[in-house]
């Protein structure tokens, strides 16, 4: 059977690219023809009506277009999780050279980041910070950065900046600093202009990152799918496997970029900037068993983080709906151990 | 019925494809049609021009700034929404398969974006079909250089008249249910390197 999967060209759609490489969707009987999706925006619409059979999602954008608050109306499940964490918040250069903070501790430069932040707004230069979507834990990853800090959310503009203009804008001073996922905090570092400043995995250890979706027609193909993505996962997990799977996500028709890059967000030692500084954060992506086990406790946190952002109402019946989305019996019934 | 006090954006990665459809929405009577070029400073030209509606190309990274714009945010002054009429699937599946979504702003009724709708889904359309009938043109004409260069080769090489390696290319393609360019490639290729 042949099916349609989408992705975004990130590193934690490794079990899908994966799962197509190395044979495990043809263990299951399965043909996959992945198409690397421009925006997530297009990523929804696509699976939504039908283009595509199923896709890696921002997790809150699956609820978002399932419970009708984004895009066309969907049918689509999750019955996986694909990751957990990846995501940083990067700073220019200039702002972190402003804040100068007095650890690495996540504490300490929360509060630096305020404190800068609290003194641009006063000057009437808010600072700007980018996202990859209003439905990404990305965004409630840079509320939660201002919380730590005891800063209002609302002192610095909030922008969506598309990966891939990620490091221009951040060298041109359109923005600040961004959340985003691997590589692209590593490829701002790389190149000299950012510094990465918190790591989502510290932010909202083990947020629900990426998930499968899949349309509710996909039926009988759902368990097989699930299988061989499942099996792809722990592949991708593998601290063996780390090398060859970085050097085929960095082909043309994947990420495109360069392989040493796309390899650091796996290796869990993460170079913080050009000089080369790092941390031992194992933690940093977290892909495989158990966390592609898709569990209502995160369904209901993303819930709640969607409330926070005020994306729902506080009223609404969006918690008795993931019910219906989220689906670890699925999970459970491919019989992943 | 178009009116002429909108301004509508055209966000596109293709500036062949744009100029296309700012021409139809100019000659359909829109009263300013601007052509946003999809680069890292895409959302402050779009603020500096607060459009009434904007087509974007699937192709665009830049779709996701759009959707930042939207209510959910509140942070922009004149939220847009993405034009999704959930009465009309027809519409939605024609709009996507032509490449194409569209933000309006919150307030315009769905009946006065239909029209700039039909004509971005026609021009997409028709710049789609005359993409492919060029690739086409091309390889047509590819084909028949290289098989002017085969003719020439077994020409010289056997001594044949032109009409007889033509027939020659041509059996060998049919005994071999392939096609004569295909031949004609061979035989190029050998000459290439044997000669």
């Amino acid at each position: 059977m042949r099916l349609q999967l989408g992705y975004v060209p990130l590193c934690d759609a490794a079990p899908l690219i994966a799962a197509h490489e190395l044979g495990f969707a043809r263990a299951e009987g399965l043909e996959l023809d992945l198409s690397a999706e421009p925006s997530w925006a297009t990523l929804r619409d696509r699976l939504a009506l039908g283009h595509l059979d199923g896709a890696h999602m921002l997790a809150p954008l699956a609820l978002a277009s399932r419970l009708a608050l984004s895009g066309p109306p969907s049918d689509l499940i999750v019955p996986m999780q694909l990751s957990a964490n990846g995501n940083a918040i990067t700073l220019s250069r200039a702002l972190w050279e402003a804040m100068r903070p007095e650890s690495e501790a996540l504490a300490e430069v929360a509060r630096a980041f305020a404190r800068v932040a609290a003194e641009r707004r006063a000057a009437g230069r808010p600072l700007t910070l980018g996202t990859v979507h209003p439905f990404s834990c990305h965004s409630y990853q840079l509320r939660l950065f201002a919380e730590a800090g005891e800063l209002d959310p609302s002192a610095f503009r909030t922008v969506v900046v598309p990966p891939q203009h990620s490091v221009e804008a951040l060298a041109r001073g359109l923005v600040d600093g961004y959340c985003a996922g691997a590589p692209w905090n590593d490829v701002a570092v790389a190149a000299g202009h950012g510094r990465i400043a918190a790591l989502g995995c510290e932010l909202a250890p083990d947020a629900p990152e990426k998930v499968l979706a899949v349309s509710k027609r996909l039926d009988g193909a759902t368990l097989p799918l699930v299988r061989a993505i499942a099996r792809s996962g722990s592949w991708c997990a593998d601290p063996a496997n780390r090398t060859e799977l970085a050097h085929r996500l960095a082909r043309r028709n994947y990420l495109n970029l360069d392989a040493e890059l796309i390899g650091r967000a796996f290796a869990g030692d993460v170079i913080l900037d050009a000089f080369g500084a790092s941390r031992p954060v194992p933690s940093h992506l977290r892909l495989g068993t158990p966390v592609q086990e898709p569990r209502m406790k995160d369904a209901h946190w993303l819930v709640s983080q969607m409330r926070a952002a005020r994306q729902i109402p506080h009223e609404s019946g969006a918690a008795a709906e993931v019910a219906s989305i989220y689906r670890p019996d699925i999970y459970s019934a491919a019989g992943i151990s | 019925m178009i009116e002429s006090n909108l301004t509508v954006a055209v966000i596109d990665p293709s500036r062949a494809r744009a100029a296309i459809l700012e021409e139809g929405l100019r000659a359909a009577g829109i009263g300013r049609v601007v052509v946003i070029p999809d680069t890292v400073d895409l959302l402050e030209r779009v603020t500096a021009l607060r459009p009434d509606v904007v087509v974007i190309h699937l192709e665009s990274p830049s779709r996701d700034i759009l959707e930042q714009m939207s209510g959910v945010s509140r942070q922009v002054e004149r939220p847009v929404a993405m034009f999704v009429d959930r009465s009309d699937t027809t519409m939605m599946q024609a709009a996507v398969d032509a490449g194409i979504s569209a933000y309006v702003v919150d307030g315009l009724r769905a009946e006065r974006i239909k029209s700039i709708l039909d004509i971005a889904i026609l021009r997409f359309n028709a710049f789609a079909r005359l993409q492919r009938e060029l690739s086409e043109a091309r390889g047509e004409l590819a084909d028949r250089k290289l098989i002017e260069r085969a003719k020439g080769i077994l020409m010289s090489m056997k001594g044949l008249s032109e009409d007889e390696a033509y027939k020659q290319l041509r059996r060998k393609a049919m005994n071999e249910k392939r096609k004569i360019a295909d031949i004609a490639r061979a035989i190029v290729t050998t000459a290439d390197l044997l000669g």
